[in-house]
């Protein structure tokens, strides 16, 4: 494999209280298993056809798009303290075996802390009704509980557990856009085989393969009176979730294990940036 | 060794998290990092990079510093004249030439694995700490896993300081009842791996020292030899451990600072420089150079 990968990309991020804007571009090859890597002025592209992003960043409106959602969430979770608030808004164009793509991209990592309990949040947008929700039962959160015999896991929580799921239900990895590679992402089922398509999070690191876009396909009934995993509160283990849960008006730290689905919801779902992409929907265990 | 991310800093919102501590208005890096396997290089990445700080904003850019680059090539060279003399195992080298404002540095760092266990050191003591690694790491345990007392041997007590001590005071938590032997200089400055990054009060060193300590190791004992990576949560103000090599195999220690504090009932000799403490916090590896006397511990409840 000796194709060339060239990626151009601008940024801007706010990371507890610095705001930083970074321009680079840079290039990778891999020649008899020798990966490589190194920045590459922006202007060589124009040898290519690409000399800068085709959709140049409008720089004053995604700072202050950024610095706007940064100042709503600082109102909207007052009642807890920030451990850590990540918010970005990029845009990269990326060239490699002949084919040409631009992708804009927003995150949001947010760690809210009350007590002794830290909640975790990310978005692939700036939805700052996902981060009141998470606020808001964090504030009302009691003393843990047993896990209840059946539990919805919101969106949010099921995207980060799906990537742990492979090989335990129907996952699909969902169509749409280019690879790390330049390959058209096909929608496929996820299966034990080797992933038709590769991983590429920076030009700096060398490609891999993986499912990305992870789906769960629906089946089976979601109970919606069943209490609600709304909110993450540690990183997942496995098929291990430490979450905060509500059921009626009580909210409470809960242990689970997701190692049996009992329905997954065939509502639309939403990406969040977990592993090499995933879907949340509800899903209940 | 390699710390996975803490959980993040404490930091009070809006106010950067630099208070106290002078920040550098301008920064520059060039940095090569290779990755070789038998004497064979299988990865190489070069990265440059600038980055000029007004108030709470930055600006940074991929602009190569030609006085910087001529730095870390003439580092990156002298550091593969190593490569042949330690091809039982995996090799990462990484050179990192910078400048704060006028301050220019060039530290080279190797990383050595072999069976799953990692050190880290410096073209000075490469062989020596190639050595080390090639007598411990796949060594068979002498005992099993037991409640017992551990001595904390080839400096690895700076690992378990370097978390419940350092990490702490880079997040603000609140002062410890430490043995009255034991001083821990582990001054912090505001740094960042690349010019991508936002400067955070980190550690620069840790150095443990002893005066007057106790040091009377039970027969029965467990030998920590090599750490293979810890954290600690600012939340919960717990200290986890996982040691790589010692007398019982490898193990993870877990517990709060206030119970590992009250643990530690002696030490003996000078500070031993441990190989390696690559730290890692909000995603940025720094080297972290760390020293402890031997130290023990009592069993841990």
């Amino acid at each position: 494999m000796t194709s060339l990968y060239r990626k151009w990309g601008r940024v801007i991020r706010y990371e507890n209280g610095m705001l930083i804007r970074v321009e680079e571009a840079g290039e990778a090859s891999e020649v008899e298993g020798v990966f490589e890597a190194r920045p590459m002025p922006w202007a060589k592209g124009a040898q290519t056809r690409v000399s800068m992003p085709h959709q140049p960043l409008p720089e004053a409106n995604v700072s202050q798009g950024v610095e706007s959602f940064v100042a709503q969430t600082l109102l909207s979770v007052h009642s807890c303290i920030i451990e850590r608030l990540l918010v970005s808004a990029g845009i990269s164009t990326h060239e490699t075996n002949g084919v040409t793509w631009t992708e804009e991209s927003r995150r949001v990592h947010l760690s809210l802390v009350k007590e002794r309990l830290r909640v975790l949040v990310d978005l692939a947008s700036f939805d700052l009704d996902a981060i009141r929700a998470a606020a808001g039962a964090l504030t009302r959160a009691g003393d843990p509980r047993k896990p209840p015999p059946r539990v919805r896991l919101a969106p949010n929580v099921t995207a980060a557990l799906l990537p742990s799921l492979v090989g335990e239900i129907a996952i699909e990895q969902r169509g749409g856009g280019f690879d790390g590679r330049g390959l058209a992402i096909e929608t496929r089922a996820v299966t034990a085989d080797d992933p038709p398509n590769w991983y590429r999070p920076s030009y700096s690191i060398r490609p891999r393969r993986a499912w990305l876009n992870l789906r769960p396909l629906p089946f089976g009934t979601i109970d919606e009176s069943a209490p609600q995993a709304v909110a993450l509160l540690a990183p997942v283990i496995g098929t291990n979730l430490h979450v905060l849960c509500i059921d009626g008006d009580d909210v409470f730290p809960v242990e689970l294990s997701a190692e049996h689905v009992a329905a997954v919801s065939g509502n639309e779902p939403v990406w969040y940036p977990y592993a090499a992409g995933s879907f949340g929907v509800e899903m209940m265990l | 060794m390699t710390r996975e991310a803490g959980a993040g800093s404490r930091v009070s919102e809006i106010r950067p998290a630099a208070s106290g501590l002078n920040l550098p208005t301008s920064f520059a890096i060039v940095s090569r990092d290779e990755s070789w396997q038998r004497g064979t290089m299988v990865e190489s990445r070069l990265m440059h990079g600038q980055a000029h700080q007004r108030g709470n904003e930055i600006d940074a850019v991929d602009t190569c510093d030609e006085r910087l680059a001529r730095a870390c090539d003439a580092a990156i060279e002298a550091a593969h004249a190593l490569v042949d003399t330690l091809r039982e195992a995996q090799v990462r080298m990484r050179v990192r030439a910078t400048r704060e404002d006028d301050v220019e540095n060039v530290e080279t760092t190797i990383t050595l694995r072999m069976h799953d266990v990692s050190i880290v050191t410096t073209p000075a003591d490469a062989h020596r700490d190639y050595e080390l690694l090639r007598g411990l790491a796949g060594s068979k345990p002498a005992s099993k896993p037991a409640r017992l007392p551990i001595v904390w041997r080839n400096g690895s007590a700076a690992v378990l300081l370097h978390e419940a001590i350092g990490h702490a005071r880079e997040h603000g938590a609140a002062e410890n009842s430490w043995p009255a032997w034991l001083t821990v200089e582990s001054p912090l400055a505001l740094r960042r791996e690349t010019f991508r990054d936002v400067p955070l009060p980190r550690m620069t060193h840790l150095i443990a020292r002893l005066s007057g300590a106790p040091f009377a190791p039970p027969r029965e004992r467990i030998d920590v030899q090599l750490v293979a990576g810890g954290g600690y949560d600012p939340v919960t103000d717990v200290v986890t451990i996982d040691i790589a090599v010692s007398s019982v195999g490898a193990f993870t220690i877990h517990r709060t600072r206030s119970e590992i504090a009250a643990s530690l009932i002696g030490a003996v000799g000078e500070p031993i420089r441990y190989p390696g403490v690559i730290c890692s916090r909000e995603g940025q590896q720094l080297y972290v150079a760390s020293h402890a006397p031997v130290m023990l511990m009592d069993s841990l409840p």
